[in-house]
């Protein structure tokens, strides 16, 4: 595939976000050019207007105008970037109106919707105005999509990046703040916390945010429940002997729900190189073998397994292995990345656009500035024979008051239009 | 020690417009001021600016194809761009909205550029460029472009002191043939007919029709058209004089005779007299002659100023009062009453702000608000204030937005002073 030009357009807030700088960083991975949108520069604006103490429709205005605003500004993007793909991570800030003008515009759209299509219904209004739709679950999803009129929904598992989901060496200090023989990160839902009152006879610690109010096992919570960002993440599942994983539930009477989709962290601490015990899942035996992954499928087996594998270390050793080497070679974002291009250029008649030869503008470099164009194209993570176009947008994303050169290659292009195009 | 930077990527009569902001920076104590030009200007800026070091680099684009064009954009400006990087500048004014100045603009702290900076790869447009673009719809009371870019330095020298007062030189009359915008020009035969008025009327004994390449013809038809007491007095220099001809020449003139154009700045810049004729998009408030002692003939009809860009749906009707047997005799006699309908004549002068034109033939029904205009935008570049007029609220309203305001500045985008 030809190398395209890409703009991952974040969330406000939340879960996906960090998936979206995987994303973009994968995206860059694979040699195309990508351009992010920042959306999470604008989330503590539209939080002060909550502060206002004014009527609800005051309120309700002001957050609609703020919130077309940011859309207004993604389609500004739009227009000067002229991406071959804008890539919408659930939640992204794009309303129907600029869904609708990218439509007319004929830019092709796509969303990875990485959220539980059953708890987070709005994709009923979302999911036909983009051109593919990304999911982490398969049927009966995919029929209602088609159902509704998103005929191009592709089943996209999620992953981990593995130049940061990586072993890691811990400082003593950190092996103690982080370590403990079993520990859990993630948010506090009804089935966690029940489940887990059955583990705080062990070194237990727990890591995440909604775990107040619960007076059995908030002892265990660390950082005052405060949010945990990915590269504490990382330490905690480095450090950990035994990572609990169990997929979350709004259902307390239900502990293990043998759901469909399996969740990122999943992937993550597969890729770290760090022990997990997992819940069992619908999906998983087409992403991991038995022997892959240590599973579980009730508290009682949950149990059994700790202790188990804190009294057998060397047993945890061989799953890693295996799960490691499966999520390297099949489960890394830029293997999900390529998928999804495929499917869009499969799927969408004419995608991507092969560039118009009179508008493309090649440039014989000068012999004596040829090694060092090489060189900086090379140090912007660049292929050697990047179109110049491409060349003066990643100089154009670089912060701060630009070099020699670079100022010289952003001349020319503007020259270029101004005059020799003209000509 | 200070170093300054104006960057003037547009033509010949901008450069010279830039004069009052160059001289003002000269000014300042322990001041080193740089000028950085298209490389087709450096000689003149060298002529016209001997205090400021030129830096040449290839802007514009005449005469530069494939890889000649590449080499100089990439090799010869990154030249330039090096020993631009090199210096501490104090401040950088850029003066062009233009994409090149923008990216030109890639090399230097946002913070320290005025006019038209970069940051972080976005285009950011200073406040004073953006009120002139708000003004922009009120032409007829704007302000002299010398004056405006002067006006990104908040210690202007004085208008009197930027060019000497306009005085004859005893080496007799050029005419310029036609600016770069053709409909601001006169035709051929009017200005041929108004050569011929002027040099009979100030005897002179000798004419120089003066020109670039393009316009070797319309001398030659200029010529022919004359009468044959005026062809021998005449020499045709279009396409024939280098820089330091023309600086030469234009200096040695009792009178220059022309539209709107670089070499009449350069006659201002000069002290030579200027009568000048104004009409179509051309407007003398905003780039007229600088200085004292120069005449200018403003056509006034109701449709001006126009856009060069925009189509004439008034069949050139600013060009009458030019065409008027009248206007023959008003050059002679100089008496308000021969002087044709839909002319305005005016004298150049001063006030505080800067340049400005007092009527000496015709009435300027924009006058009064102009006064009033001038005054706001003096209060405003210089905060000392006067009366509030009754216009005052509402230029604020025009030219003032809330964001200028409430957010925090661009760079480059003090309120004030």
């Amino acid at each position: 595939m030809k190398k395209l030009r890409i703009l991952v357009v974040l969330p406000l807030y939340g879960g996906s976000l960090p998936i979206g700088r995987y994303v973009a960083s994968a995206l860059r991975a694979e040699g195309h050019l990508v351009e992010v949108f920042e959306a999470p520069e604008f989330n503590s604006a539209y939080d002060s207007l909550k502060d206002l103490k004014v009527t609800t429709d005051r309120l309700d205005y002001l957050q609609n105008s703020f919130l077309n605003v940011v859309s207004q500004s993604v389609l500004a993007k739009v227009e000067t970037f002229e991406p071959d793909l804008v890539f919408a991570m659930a939640q992204a800030p794009l309303n129907h109106q600029a869904l609708k003008r990218l439509k007319r515009d004929g830019v092709t759209t796509c969303m990875w919707f990485v959220e539980d299509f059953r708890l987070f219904t709005y994709w009923k209004s979302f999911a036909p105005f983009y051109d593919v739709f990304a999911i982490i679950q398969k049927e009966p999803f995919i029929s209602e999509l088609a159902a509704i009129g998103q005929p191009n929904a592709i089943y996209l598992p999620l992953a981990a990046q593995p130049d940061f989901h990586k072993p890691i060496d811990l400082t003593s200090v950190e092996q103690r703040k982080f370590g403990s023989d079993i520990s859990f990160m993630g948010a506090g839902y009804p089935n966690r916390r029940i489940a887990f009152r059955e583990l705080v006879n062990h070194d237990f610690k727990i890591w995440g945010t909604e775990w107040d109010g619960d007076h059995v096992l908030e002892p265990l919570v660390q950082m005052k429940g405060a949010r945990v960002t990915p590269e504490e993440c990382v330490k905690i599942f480095n450090a950990s002997k035994i990572n609990l994983n169990l997929h979350s539930s709004i259902q307390a009477d239900e502990l293990v729900t043998y759901g469909d989709f399996i969740n990122p962290r999943t992937f993550e601490l597969a890729a770290c190189g760090a022990f997990q015990l997992v819940d069992k899942r619908q999906l998983m035996p087409e992403a991991f073998e038995d022997d892959e992954l240590a599973t579980f499928d009730s508290i009682e087996e949950l149990s059994e397994k700790i202790n188990y594998f804190l009294s057998n270390p060397n047993e945890c050793e061989a799953v890693i292995q295996k799960a490691q080497t499966r999520v390297l070679s099949e489960h890394t974002y830029q293997k999900r990345m390529k998928t999804l291009l495929e499917f869009t250029a499969e799927r969408i008649e004419g995608w991507p656009q092969q560039n118009d030869p009179a508008e493309s503008f090649s440039v014989d470099y000068p012999p004596e500035l040829a090694a060092e164009i090489q060189q900086r194209i090379g140090s912007l993570g660049l292929p050697e024979n990047v179109s110049f176009t491409d060349l003066v947008w990643a100089v154009r994303q670089q912060q701060g008051s630009l070099s020699e050169l670079d100022t010289a290659i952003l001349f020319l292009d503007e020259w270029q239009k101004l005059y020799a195009k003209r000509a | 020690m200070k170093h300054y930077l104006v960057i003037q990527l547009a033509r010949f009569g901008d450069l010279i417009q830039t004069k009052r902001l160059l001289a003002s920076l000269c000014a300042k104590e322990g001041a080193f001021v740089h000028l950085c030009v298209d490389a087709s200007l450096e000689s003149l800026a060298r002529l016209v600016y001997p205090d400021v070091t030129v830096h040449p680099i290839a802007a514009h684009g005449t005469g530069l194809h494939g890889t000649e064009a590449i080499n100089a954009m990439l090799v010869d400006n990154r030249r330039a761009f090096v020993e631009l990087k090199a210096i501490d500048f104090d401040t950088i004014y850029n003066l062009n909205f233009s994409p090149l100045n923008f990216r030109l603009a890639a090399l230097f702290n946002p913070d320290r550029v005025e006019g038209y900076s970069w940051n972080n790869g976005q285009e950011i447009v200073g406040l004073w460029p953006t009120m002139a673009m708000r003004w922009s719809d009120q032409r007829r009371i704007g302000i002299n472009l010398v004056d405006f870019w002067a006006g990104y330095c908040p210690d202007m020298i004085k208008p009197e002191d930027v060019n000497p007062i306009a005085e004859p030189k005893g080496g007799g009359i050029g005419v310029v043939l036609a600016g770069r915008e053709s409909r601001r020009s006169l035709p051929l035969d009017i200005l041929s007919q108004i050569t011929s008025t002027v040099v009979s009327s100030h005897k002179a004994d000798t004419v120089y029709l003066l020109g670039g390449n393009a316009e070797i013809a319309a001398g030659q038809s200029v010529l022919k058209q004359l009468p044959s007491s005026v062809q021998g007095k005449v020499e045709n220099l279009a396409g024939k004089t280098s820089w330091d001809d023309l600086v030469e020449i234009v200096g040695s003139l009792d009178m220059l005779i022309t539209p709107d154009t670089g070499t009449m700045h350069l006659a201002a810049h000069l002290g030579t007299p200027v009568s000048a004729f104004f009409l179509s998009s051309a407007w003398c408030f905003e780039t007229g002659p600088y200085g004292v002692g120069h005449t200018v003939y403003q056509a006034i009809t109701e449709c001006l100023p126009c856009l060069e860009t925009q189509a004439c749906n008034y069949d050139l009707k600013c060009l009458n009062c030019f065409s008027d047997p009248s206007f023959q005799r008003f050059l002679v006699t100089g008496k308000p009453e021969h002087a044709p309908k839909n002319l305005l004549t005016f004298a150049s002068d001063f006030d505080d702000l800067g340049q400005t034109y007092i009527p000496i033939a015709g009435n300027d029904p924009d006058a009064g608000q102009r006064m009033k205009f001038r005054e706001f935008i003096r209060q405003y570049l210089m905060g000392n204030g006067g009366a509030v007029s009754d216009l005052d609220s509402l230029f604020a309203q025009r030219i003032y937005r809330d964001r200028d305001w409430i957010t925090q500045p661009e760079p480059g985008s003090t309120l004030g002073l």
